[in-house]
């Protein structure tokens, strides 16, 4: 198929035509000319202000497939995806049984090479992410694993942690923890806080993330390798990692776009779309986090998507499942959060350093490169009906809101979408 | 006009103006004397449906949640079941759902889940009163608190009540404390450290650890039960110890050379955090605070009938 962008102003820090308005025709799936259209096209897609970005990636993704194919599998999650603007997405292995055969990521590498959007599996360091027994890393790496991680589970045995990050050195790997001591974090529902405190709830201590971030980092020093904290949510762990950094140890972190939309204070609605672990912090943190963000601590966004059906959400607080459905409303969160301009500069974050830390290789915006891209608008508006959702679950805040900033249409392995 | 509720629930203390709380103790002043009259009954809720909803274990607060619906000559329901009816297979929702459908007018829950009262007013039609939530609210008993120290003090303005005891896992400290303030008055909580929030202070009480230094700063002690069921992790080591360092008896209280009013939600631990011949002393208003509570209960379920 052969398509013409009419118009796009290319966003991207490494393309030649960066912050130029121009078209760009693509022919099955090449990236044929951009400025100077001479070819003819089948199909033109034009719009006010849009832009247009290599295809957006999200290093967070749980797919709930096998095991929860009730809340969604690899089909509607990468139907979301694509949706949400991602052409590639690193699927949590928060699945049962876990990703933790060679079989298991072949599987998924090979189902969605050719697909509109491309599924990279992280593996489980530990069988059944229970904490005890190192999958085998090697292989599984061979096969396509792209990191390891115990999902929503911390790697809270000191020495699993140790032994995992020297083991992933033989193929130079990467650790992914969820930093939590479960210990400190028993029954917790929400920010433990002033508002936890009025409302009763017990409360996820910063200290529980801190502590685990600074042990990891001390056993890193030990170590060596390289290990990436997935969803940051206190500012005193961003301080830890800022140091590390400096220090020359090889760490990073992501933190997901609604620990940016949202802060504690939606939760006293009880609003069990709000459950989200990490929890939703202050006000005044947000603010820190933004701090973090422009310093580079920060080096990646995620959606940290967690599907979750009706009977797992319309429930009693505390006996609701934590998790926020967050592909499709990744754009419209971060865009609520900061203002068109500074969203613009934080495209890397899903797009470039993802790929980067996870040795993928990087599309391009250039004449006669394969066409992996994102096109969207940060000024359309849309209603984020359940009709539409391509989730299989509805379990945003957002549902039934109108928000702004949408996906216009996404490119990759020669397949187009348009929204 | 009649003066009215702000709500049309009484989900929480957090949410009523201070004219909602006059306006309940004054009610229950008016019910109050219907109860020492020969004949104990009212008309008010006459066609009126209430079903009582127990999720957990209560023996008083249902009891006086019925006399005082019976005493509004309201019809009543029950239905109790002990632990979460989800583990049942069932959901609160449904549950709820398939008592309303019985056409009941009002309900009155207690339950586990924090804001579960909460959720449920945003499924269903009926007035709904909290009848304790978890660790969030217990607002009736807040309601009939402030009655009693009301009553015994002439007012609440300026008091000084100190809570006492497991203030981590209490609905009725936390529903206390938003009542007293909005009433005027200071509030204390005093217990070991690992029972209080870490947050307290930012509501507005003050903290205090050393029991006789709580005792000699309030006119109104307040104590809580201790809730060993709610702890599924060890805040303390023995209730030996804890009646020794946080236990009121009648020594330490004849040692302030102060009249302290005597509080306590029940049901007493007797000889843990109070002794005995302190609990049923001359200013012990234990018992007053149960009688005082069904009148309470009659002004909350009348004036919520009001508001349909």
């Amino acid at each position: 198929m052969n398509v013409l962008l009419k118009d796009v102003t290319i966003v991207d820090d490494r393309s030649s035509w960066k912050g130029k308005k121009v078209s760009v025709g693509i022919e099955n799936g090449i990236i044929k000319e951009i400025g100077n259209i001479s070819g003819t096209y089948d199909r033109v897609l034009e719009g006010q202000e849009l832009m247009l970005s290599v295809g957006w990636f999200d290093m967070r993704t749980t797919m709930g497939e096998p095991g929860t194919e009730h809340k969604e599998d690899l089909e509607t999650a990468s139907m979301a995806a694509a949706r949400g603007g991602f052409t590639g997405i690193a699927c949590m292995p928060n699945t049962k049984p876990a990703i933790q055969t060679k079989d298991a990521v072949a599987y998924l590498r090979s189902r969605t090479a050719q697909a509109l959007v491309s599924a990279y599996p992280v593996a489980s360091v530990t069988l059944n992410n229970q904490g005890k027994d190192l999958t085998e890393m090697i292989d599984l790496h061979h096969a396509g694993a792209v990191a390891f991680s115990d999902g929503d589970q911390p790697i809270w045995h000191t020495d699993v942690l140790l032994k995992s990050l020297q083991y992933v050195q033989m193929f130079d790997g990467l650790v992914i923890n969820h930093a939590e001591d479960h210990l400190l974090t028993y029954g917790a529902q929400m920010n433990e806080s002033e508002v936890s405190t009025r409302l009763g709830f017990k409360g996820f201590p910063y200290l529980a993330e801190e502590l685990m971030v600074a042990r990891d980092l001390r056993i890193l020093e030990y170590t060596g390798g390289r290990i990436h904290f997935a969803t940051i949510s206190s500012p005193g762990s961003l301080e830890l990692i800022k140091n590390a950094k400096k220090n020359g140890l090889q760490v990073t972190c992501d933190m997901a776009a609604y620990q940016l939309a949202f802060d504690e204070e939606h939760v006293q609605g009880f609003d069990t779309n709000y459950k989200v672990n990490p929890p939703l912090r202050t006000k005044a943190d947000i603010q820190q986090f933004w701090k973090y963000i422009y310093e580079g601590v920060v080096d990646i966004l995620v959606t940290d998507h967690i599907p979750q059906d009706t009977e797992s959400k319309k429930l009693e607080f505390d006996l609701a499942e934590f998790g926020m459905n967050s592909l499709e409303t990744f754009f419209p969160m971060l865009l609520a959060s900061c203002d068109d301009q500074t969203f613009l500069t934080l495209l890397p974050k899903f797009t470039r350093a993802p790929r980067t830390l996870l040795k993928l290789e990087q599309p391009e915006i250039e004449i006669g490169k394969t066409a992996d891209l994102t096109l969207f608008s940060c000024v359309d508006e849309w209603e984020v009906k359940p009709s539409e959702m391509r989730s299989r679950s509805l379990n945003t805040p957002l549902l039934g809101t109108k928000v702004k900033g949408k996906i216009k249409a996404v490119f990759h392995n020669q397949k187009l979408e348009t929204f | 006009m009649e003066q009215q509720l702000s709500v049309r629930h009484l989900l929480g203390i957090k949410d009523l103006k201070a004219q909602d709380i006059q306006l309940i103790l004054d009610t229950a002043d008016n019910f109050k004397e219907v109860l020492n009259r020969p004949i104990k009954k009212v008309p008010s809720l006459r066609d009126i449906t209430i079903a009582n909803i127990f999720f957990e274990n209560s023996t008083r607060t249902r009891l006086s949640f019925e006399l005082a619906e019976k005493r509004l000559s309201a019809d009543v329901v029950n239905f109790s079941a002990s632990g979460s009816s989800v583990k049942k297979g069932e959901t609160l929702l449904d549950t709820v759902n398939n008592i309303l459908a019985m056409k009941v007018d009002m309900v009155v829950m207690r339950h586990a889940s924090v804001g579960s009262p909460h959720f449920l007013s945003r499924h269903i039609q009926a007035n709904i009163v909290n009848a304790g939530d978890g660790t969030h609210e217990h607002p009736t008993q807040a309601l009939l608190d402030a009655f009693s120290i009301r009553e015994k003090l002439g007012s609440l303005e300026g008091k000084k009540v100190c809570i006492f005891g497991d203030i981590l896992h209490s609905r009725v400290a936390l529903s206390n404390i938003f009542c007293l303030q909005k009433m005027g008055a200071e509030v204390m909580v005093c217990g070991p450290s690992t029972l209080l929030p870490r947050h307290i202070r930012d509501l507005g009480v003050k903290v205090e650890l050393n029991l006789r230094k709580a005792l000699e700063w309030c006119d109104v002690a307040n104590v809580l039960r201790i809730q060993l069921e709610r702890q599924t992790i060890k805040y303390f080591p023995s209730l030996r110890e804890y009646s020794l360092y946080y236990g009121i008896n009648k020594a330490l209280l004849d040692s302030l050379n102060k009249e302290i009013v005597i509080m306590h939600p029940g049901p007493i631990n007797r000889g843990v955090e109070i002794t005995s011949d302190v609990a049923d002393s001359a200013h012990s208003i234990i018992l007053d605070q149960v009688e005082n509570g069904v009148a309470v209960r009659m002004a909350v379920l009348y004036l919520l009938s009001q508001k349909k």
